[in-house]
């Protein structure tokens, strides 16, 4: 089982809206993955154990030491499949 | 006999009665059965879990809120529950799904008409309305006016969308998106007075690295650490002895990590119902240009957001204190979100600013949850999703746009009379068209240096 994990300011609302669609979308192309919404402020405690994280904020990419994606196109539908396909990759060669 | 209909309905409570509308939804907008049964549950779930962790934090906060009253001869009767407790009991409010509907509609007819150029897919802060409507509700004893009021908040945040764009992109860098989220709109009071703060020498390039604070101090902003401190103060006050202090601490650590835990259910439970209105909404424009409106949390990555609000902490708890009047005891809402958004924005991401701002406008959304705090209760009460003490009143210090809810809901108690109140809506009014060109004319400053360095 993969483990994804998405924050936000609070780990409530935009968190967590990301993370269903990404559930959905792994559901549906038959990845196993559990995707998590966290809070920001808590980041450092979580990034640990994942093999994904999505960022909604801008972030630097060696920032995080994993392996790190944009969550805006899942909220705005814009390039979408273009960041699903991102995501498969990433989790195979894991 | 229809009357007795719906009151056997909403006698069921919230966690029986929105899950089953949920499940007549979800079959609407052709959902799975599977699905939608699976999504009600969960947020009948939400509201007993959030029932639960109120409870809990009634049962360690009251009791020391009490001898902190009697203890200090300050009357802070008012807990801040913060945002997600209030979310709970403003989705319970029996009419809450129909904002939906009216939020969609007043997007869809002004992108038709040109009137805005933000789709807002944020499905989610559709709760700003309902708390706003039910606080004019409140107010006015008016529920058409709890809506028009609603409604009319509903074009404020496109419009505050649109002249905000071009900034936010210069923060964040993220193409394509707009922050239509009400809490900027606290903006049309920061913008005068940080345009004030232009006269004072040395605040114009006044900046500190807030990167480097962050590190230091974010600690602070992780909720168990900073209900442990908040609950540990309480209990000093409370004078409660050495054993008590510590548990208090812990108890207050537990309630503030627990309520975004289980506010994450209500979003998990209505994100195939605000999926498919984003779908909607998206499919009416193909071909239009426009930006998505979204939730604030794009912006979480600015350093300066926490810093400030890290900061403003120890101000908040010393203004509640020494405040003549004011009934709030700071604890769920002490990290104000509400404020340093907008504070980022207006200030263009300037640290002292954003704190001067800060310690000047405490108050404000001190006096507004005070004055809201009676009506909130009444709703929790209500609808039942908490257990509220007598002689306890429950609130929520760092709203969104505390200043438009309560100049809207003064304004809108013209129905019943209150000339005074809508005079106020008329000045706050005239401060929102020098708002306005004041913002346009930074979008267009935005713009252009934009344009320079591309």
């Amino acid at each position: 089982m993969k483990r994804i994990i998405v924050a936000c300011g609070s780990g409530v609302a935009t968190s967590q809206t990301v993370a269903s669609k990404v559930a959905e979308l792994c559901e549906q192309r038959g990845i196993m993955a559990e995707v998590e919404a966290v809070d920001i402020k808590s980041l450092d405690a979580h990034i640990k154990n994942c093999d994904l994280y999505i960022s909604i904020t801008p972030y630097v990419k060696e920032d995080y030491g994993v392996p790190t994606i944009s969550g805006i196109p899942f909220l705005t539908g814009v390039g979408m499949e273009e960041a699903m396909k991102e995501v498969e990759r990433i989790l195979k060669v894991k | 006999m229809l009357k007795s209909i719906i009151n056997y309905i909403l006698d069921l409570g919230p966690a029986v009665f929105l899950p089953a509308l949920m499940i007549i939804i979800g079959l609407i907008i052709r959902m799975k059965f599977r699905k939608a049964f699976t999504s009600a549950l969960t947020l009948g779930v939400a509201f007993l879990g959030m029932s639960v962790v109120l409870d809990f934090m009634f049962s360690a906060i009251g009791p020391a809120s009490e001898a902190f009253v009697k203890n200090t001869g300050l009357q802070l009767k008012a807990i801040d529950l913060g945002w997600t407790p209030l979310a709970a009991i403003a989705w319970a409010w029996p009419y809450a799904f129909l904002i939906f509907p009216i939020q969609i509609a007043i997007n869809l007819i002004m992108l038709a008409f040109g009137w805005t150029n933000c789709l807002n897919v944020d499905m989610w802060n559709v709760w700003n309305k309902i708390l706003t409507a039910v606080l004019v509700a409140g107010v006015t004893g008016s529920l058409p006016a709890a809506f028009i009021v609603a409604g009319i908040q509903v074009i404020f945040e496109l419009k505050n969308a649109d002249i905000t764009q071009k900034q936010v992109y210069q923060i964040t860098r993220i193409p394509g998106i707009a922050l239509p989220h009400s809490m900027s709109m606290f903006a049309v009071v920061l913008a005068p007075l940080n345009r004030l703060l232009d006269f004072i020498p040395g605040l114009k390039n006044a900046d500190v690295d807030a990167a480097k604070l962050k590190e230091k101090i974010g600690i602070f902003g992780e909720n168990h650490v900073m209900g442990f401190i908040i609950g540990i103060l309480i209990a000093l006050f409370a004078k409660y002895d050495f054993k008590q202090t510590l548990t208090l601490g812990v108890q207050a650590a537990t309630a503030l990590t627990l309520f975004p835990m289980v506010a994450k259910l209500f979003m998990q439970a209505l994100a195939p119902i605000s999926d498919a209105a984003g779908e909607f909404m998206k499919k009416r424009f193909p071909g239009r240009e426009f930006y998505i409106g979204l939730d604030w949390p794009f912006l979480a990555g600015q350093p300066e957001l926490w810093v400030a609000a890290i900061i403003l902490v120890p101000f908040i708890l010393l203004m509640a204190v020494i405040l003549p009047g004011n009934a709030v005891l700071p604890f769920g809402g002490i990290i104000n979100i509400c404020f340093v958004v907008p504070a980022l924005i207006v200030t263009g991401k300037n640290l002292v600013r954003m704190v001067i701002l800060g310690v000047i406008t405490t108050p404000v959304f001190l006096y507004i949850a005070t004055t809201f705090a009676p009506i909130i209760t009444d709703l929790g009460k209500k609808v039942g999703t908490v257990e509220i003490p007598a002689n306890q009143l429950i609130t929520w210090n760092g709203m969104e746009m505390p200043v438009f809810r309560w100049v809207f809901s003064q304004g809108a108690d013209i129905i019943n009379g209150n000339f005074l109140g809508f005079a106020i809506l008329v000045g706050w009014l005239a401060i929102y068209v020098w708002y306005y060109k004041h913002m346009k004319k930074r979008e267009e400053i935005a713009e252009k240096e934009l344009s320079a360095n591309a």
